[in-house]
């Protein structure tokens, strides 16, 4: 395992223009692996404790924000109109 | 609506529509531009007389076009998933409408206040009269009031429809069993056509879409005349 590290290490000294290819596969799956991660972990149609939680869904405030990002809709701002159960 | 030889996208009639559009012509550029300085590069190479028997690799132009393809993809992604994020967003609909895909008819419904529903089908060509629209016309239209947000909700009665309408850019799977919800805001008057989008049977080119938007203050005129009627 790490003699291959060893071996692209090699040829990456001889061929520098290898390193920003690396920086982008590189960064591409990290970043696929942290929002899927993200998604397994937070994402509310998850539920992962069937005991204590297990219907996460129904538990989202209409103020909280659950995506990762919002264009228009500053969710901290919407009004709050709904009983709590 | 759509017209002969057509080879764009049809005109805008909500927000969103505009975003996307502007969005496909952004991309479409990029990928014009690819193209066309790949096609110019191949054909240079290709009628070239010059031969290098000594050029092996070079570290430089890797480099390069490592890079400037990262970038561009890049600037292609950002707009995308704007839009992505923008599309999905909750816009506190003023009326909601369901819809219901059968074989071969849509059936619409509108219950915030009375209960309102109707059944939608394609005009036969033999039935048309002149200035009607071949393929795309229906005896009840779904009527919406303008600059309002609608928020649809879709379903099926049998097999799997798919109601759209390009012009609003709004299409969405109906499927038996399934509530799929979309939004969507008209921004002028007008009548729009869409036709389903899923196979479904013999019929599936003949059960189109049509929603006229008319301004709010005669929106309840034509539901009160509809509840009379039906």
């Amino acid at each position: 395992m790490s003699s291959m590290f060893r071996m692209v290490g090699k040829q990456l000294k001889t061929h520098p223009s290898l390193i920003p290819l690396f920086i982008f596969i590189g960064g591409g799956a990290t970043m696929s692996m942290l929002y899927l991660g993200r998604l397994a972990l937070k994402n509310p149609d998850v539920s992962w404790d069937h005991k204590n939680n297990p219907e996460p869904w129904n538990n989202i405030e209409p103020n909280q924000q659950y995506k990762f990002f919002t264009v228009n809709t500053d969710y901290s701002k919407l009004k709050k109109d709904r009983p709590d159960f | 609506m759509a017209y002969p030889l057509q080879l764009g996208l049809q005109d805008a009639t909500s927000p969103v529509m505009e975003e996307l559009i502007q969005f496909h012509d952004h991309t479409l550029m990029i990928a014009l531009l690819v193209s066309t300085m790949v096609f110019y590069t191949i054909l240079t190479t290709v009628t070239s007389k010059l031969t290098n028997k000594n050029m092996l690799d070079s570290q430089g132009i890797e480099t390069i076009w490592t890079i400037a393809p990262a970038l561009i993809l890049f600037l292609i992604a950002m707009p995308s998933l704007r839009l992505l994020y923008m599309m999905d967003e909750v816009n506190n609909p003023h009326l909601t409408v369901k819809t219901i895909g059968h074989q071969w008819y849509w059936s619409y419904e509108y219950t915030d206040y009375k209960n309102l529903e109707f059944d939608s089908y394609m005009i036969p060509t033999q039935d048309l009269i002149p200035g009607q629209f071949r393929l795309l016309e229906t005896d009840h239209r779904m009527v919406v009031p303008t600059d309002s947000p609608v928020r649809m909700l879709i379903t099926a009665d049998d097999t799997i429809h798919s109601w759209a309408v390009p012009t609003l850019g709004v299409k969405m799977d109906a499927i038996p069993g399934r509530l799929n919800q979309t939004t969507f805001v008209v921004s002028h008057p007008g009548v729009f056509y869409g036709q389903c989008s899923e196979i479904c049977g013999a019929n599936h080119s003949f059960m189109p879409i049509s929603v006229e938007a008319i301004p709010l203050i005669h929106f309840e005129d034509w539901s009160t005349s509809m509840l009379a009627k039906i």
